[in-house]
């Protein structure tokens, strides 16, 4: 007898106690509700990609010395140099580069090993098209100059968790001379000037 | 004639031709599954019959318990138990059709002696028109209805407590479990009911 | 009782002004309701749409529809517009026939339960005495269809979620029609109408909500689970189903789910309102008030104010219901088809039926406070 009731005190115990936790639960949803949108409104807003950002790879054709490195240290051997040797010049004479970004991983070993630093990494990412062939870009495609979002007059660049003043979480509507939280390279690099010149 | 008696005569019509329609395609129809559709159809004309008459809550009671419950079940153990057998012939069967055939002549016999007999038109005068008929009904369960509501009463408990017992089926027979083990003894499969392998599309028929 | 406003009547006396028989009259009157009740519903069903899409944006912190009209309100209307002009794909070797009437049977019957709503004394469709019974029937009409339109589809994931739709209906049908037994007990009646004249004259307090604490609780979850609301959404459950037995479908005959989906959840809440939260009651007792400020019930300009007044609540208790099943939609995680199935049988229905006994005691008891 005892044994039912206790059964049934302890079924109503814990309906109560999942009716309690629905409700805290509910009041979590509900204080969502006046929080301010975390997303970015893509094509009107964007982010500014950070400093170490590896995007689309630059390539500058007057530098490169066709020395194929970039090709030795590419995990899939990706890029395609076309060079002939000029025997008036005693030079290898380069005459087409390209990368196909549809298979291109990113990694910036390229970028890394270049001896003549004529690969570099940009900030660009919207690389879409209707035709992956599209997506191989010769050297007159990666030698054109990166969109930047910042100059973008259509586009309100917005700020990457990272680079938020500290305790900020909201890139929406920054106060104008707000920097990041932390020192900045240049700053670092000015006390470590000091500190030298000190001792 | 007047808006209502028209709009009355012909939904009477066509709730007359959709009962009769859908209850010969029932009987007709070869595939079991548009025949349990049709029947939901057949009762939802009937229901529309009982509004016709003014039987508002017998028309709601006739969808809520044939259309949504009855037939519903029916429809669930149509589609649950999707065994194709195909129909072995039976010797004699003609005794069985012309049984069949006298007891359903009875029955419309019954009925139509019935329907002649029975004097319909009714003063709008009369006691037996009643307004609010959830008020008789009731009247009538708690006085002379009385031993037919609590019999079936009875008898509905009963069922509960019958599917009750069949379904909560908790302890494992022994014998069964030891069978099981014999079949499958790897040590992932778990001490299981036994159950009856399902017959996977059209089995060939054992009996021809 | 007061007559209130009688907008049959009114207009039937002016068409036979101009000249036309009594006959013609009434004809010209009956098409009217029904054709605002079903605009009624589906714009009803579009505003239903942009909340739930705005709402579930902002439990998200996301902004939601914003190009398609001030704030994306007319996102619901883009969306129907796609659906009406999509290519209506009928699957091979399914049941052309049921595949298309499995929409019709479950859109027509909830779009009829619209009959009982009453927006105000005289604001109503029908006011039959089955009232509240005829909802609860016509509800059961639906698993035919959703059981219909899931063998119809040549699909398993269809059949199965057409049969746990069907499943569920059926389970929680119960707990609801005892949660609505309680208060028609408590009412003397069935209707509508009486219903909320019953929880008149008290304002707030005098609301079934706190007559009936548990059946309130009780009605709501059952509602949602006749809904296919979140925590229940087992039929459609995307991450076992598909999509249920709506998975084959397209165009518009997913639109008459989707439409019929949705009016469902505005019905449940405007019927909620109804049982529980006194239906077009003001919080305040407006009679009273009234008759102490020493106008008359009858003067024409309270009458246009309270009737006014009356849709206005009952609308804004029912959207403020469904922002309550949207808020739980983002808060409660889906339950299992077992939990579902142990929630209805072993939880439910045993507290719906005590809390029944309970209330027939109490209306003997105490008939004064209990409708007796």
């Amino acid at each position: 007898m005892f044994n039912i009731l206790k059964q049934v005190q302890d079924y109503a115990k814990e309906s109560v106690q999942a009716a309690k936790y629905i409700g805290q639960g509910l009041s979590v949803t509900f204080d969502h509700m006046r929080r301010r949108p975390v997303t970015v409104q893509y094509p009107y807003e964007k982010l500014i990609p950070s400093e170490r950002y590896r995007g689309r790879i630059h390539f500058e054709f007057d530098k490169c010395i066709s020395c194929e490195v970039c090709v030795r240290v590419c995990p899939i051997n990706l890029p395609v140099v076309d060079w002939k040797f000029d025997k008036a010049a005693k030079k290898k004479k380069l005459n087409h580069y390209s990368i196909d970004f549809g298979v291109c991983i990113f990694c910036g070993n390229c970028v890394e090993y270049c001896p003549t630093n004529c690969l570099s990494m940009t900030e660009e990412y919207e690389l879409s098209a209707y035709d992956r062939h599209e997506l191989n870009y010769d050297n007159v495609a990666l030698g054109r100059l990166p969109y930047k979002v910042t100059q973008d007059p259509m586009v309100a660049p917005m700020r990457e968790l990272g680079y938020l003043p500290k305790g900020v979480i909201d890139p929406h509507d920054l106060p104008s001379g707000s920097q990041r939280a932390g020192k900045r390279p240049e700053e670092i690099i000015e006390e470590m000037e000091k500190a030298s010149s000190d001792q | 004639m007047t808006l209502a008696e028209g709009v009355q005569i012909v939904s009477f019509g066509i709730l007359a031709v959709m009962v009769l329609g859908s209850a010969l395609g029932v009987v007709l129809l070869t595939n079991i599954v548009y025949s349990a559709f049709l029947l939901g159809g057949v009762f939802i004309s009937i229901a529309g019959l009982y509004v016709l008459l003014n039987a508002e809550f017998v028309a709601a009671a006739q969808v809520l318990i044939y259309v949504g419950a009855v037939n519903v079940l029916i429809l669930f153990a149509i589609m649950l138990v999707n065994k194709r057998e195909d129909f072995s012939s039976i010797p004699r069967r003609w005794i069985r059709q012309g049984a069949t055939g006298i007891v359903c002549f009875g029955l419309f016999a019954l009925l139509g002696t019935m329907i002649l007999i029975t004097p319909w038109s009714l003063a709008p005068t009369s006691s037996a028109v009643i307004e609010n008929s959830i008020v008789e009904i009731g009247k009538h369960f708690f006085s002379d209805f009385l031993l037919p509501f609590e019999l079936a009463s009875v008898l509905l408990l009963m069922a509960m407590v019958g599917a009750i017992i069949l379904a909560r089926r908790d302890i494992i027979p022994e014998v069964a479990i030891a069978k099981e083990r014999e079949i499958v003894s790897t040590s992932l499969t778990l001490p299981e009911r036994p159950r009856e392998i399902a017959s996977i599309g059209s089995s060939p028929t054992k009996e021809q | 009782m007061n007559s209130g406003i009688d907008l049959q009547g009114s207009l039937i006396d002016t068409l036979k002004d101009f000249g036309l028989p009594p006959g013609v009259a009434k004809a010209i009157w009956l098409p009217l309701p029904m054709l605002l009740m079903i605009i009624g519903a589906t714009v009803g069903v579009l505003v239903v749409v942009w909340l739930e899409r705005k709402i579930s944006a902002a439990a998200q912190q996301r902004i939601g529809p914003e190009f398609t009209g001030p704030l994306g309100v007319l996102q619901p209307v883009a969306d129907g517009m796609k659906l009406v002009f999509k290519e209506d794909v009928v699957p091979a070797r399914s049941d052309r026939w049921l595949f298309t009437l499995g929409p019709i049977v479950v859109v027509i019957p909830v779009f009829l339960s619209y009959l009982i709503v009453p927006f105000g004394q005289n604001l109503v469709i029908t006011d039959l005495n089955v009232g509240i019974f005829l909802w609860i029937a016509l509800s059961s009409i639906a698993p035919i269809g959703l059981l219909m339109s899931g063998y119809a589809s040549n699909n398993k994931y269809s059949l199965l979620g057409g049969l746990r739709a069907a499943a569920q209906s059926i389970s929680y049908e119960i707990p609801l029609a005892f949660s609505v037994l309680a208060i028609a007990m408590m009412s003397n009646s069935l209707s509508t109408i009486d219903i909320v004249e019953q929880q008149s004259g008290y304002g707030i307090l005098g609301w079934n909500l706190w007559r009936q604490p548990v059946g309130f609780i009780i009605f709501w979850i059952a509602a949602l689970a006749e809904c296919e609301r979140l925590p229940f959404d087992l039929p459609e459950a995307e991450e076992e189903l598909v999509a249920g037995y709506q998975t084959e479908y397209a165009g518009m005959k997913f639109g008459l789910f989707y439409l019929g989906s949705y009016v469902n959840l505005v019905l449940s809440a405007l019927i909620f309102a109804i049982l529980y939260l006194g239906g077009w009651e003001f919080p305040i007792p407006l009679e009273r008030l009234a008759g102490w400020l020493g106008v008359s019930e009858t003067t024409p300009w309270l009458q246009i104010v309270t009737a006014s007044l009356g849709i206005v609540m009952t609308l804004l208790k029912a959207y403020f219901l469904v922002f309550i099943a949207i808020l739980l939609r983002w808060t409660v995680p889906r339950v299992r088809i077992d939990q579902l199935l142990n929630l209805g049988w072993k939880f439910l229905l045993p507290v719906s039926l005590a809390n029944l006994l309970i209330t027939a005691a109490l209306k003997l008891a105490f008939p004064v406070a209990f409708g007796g």
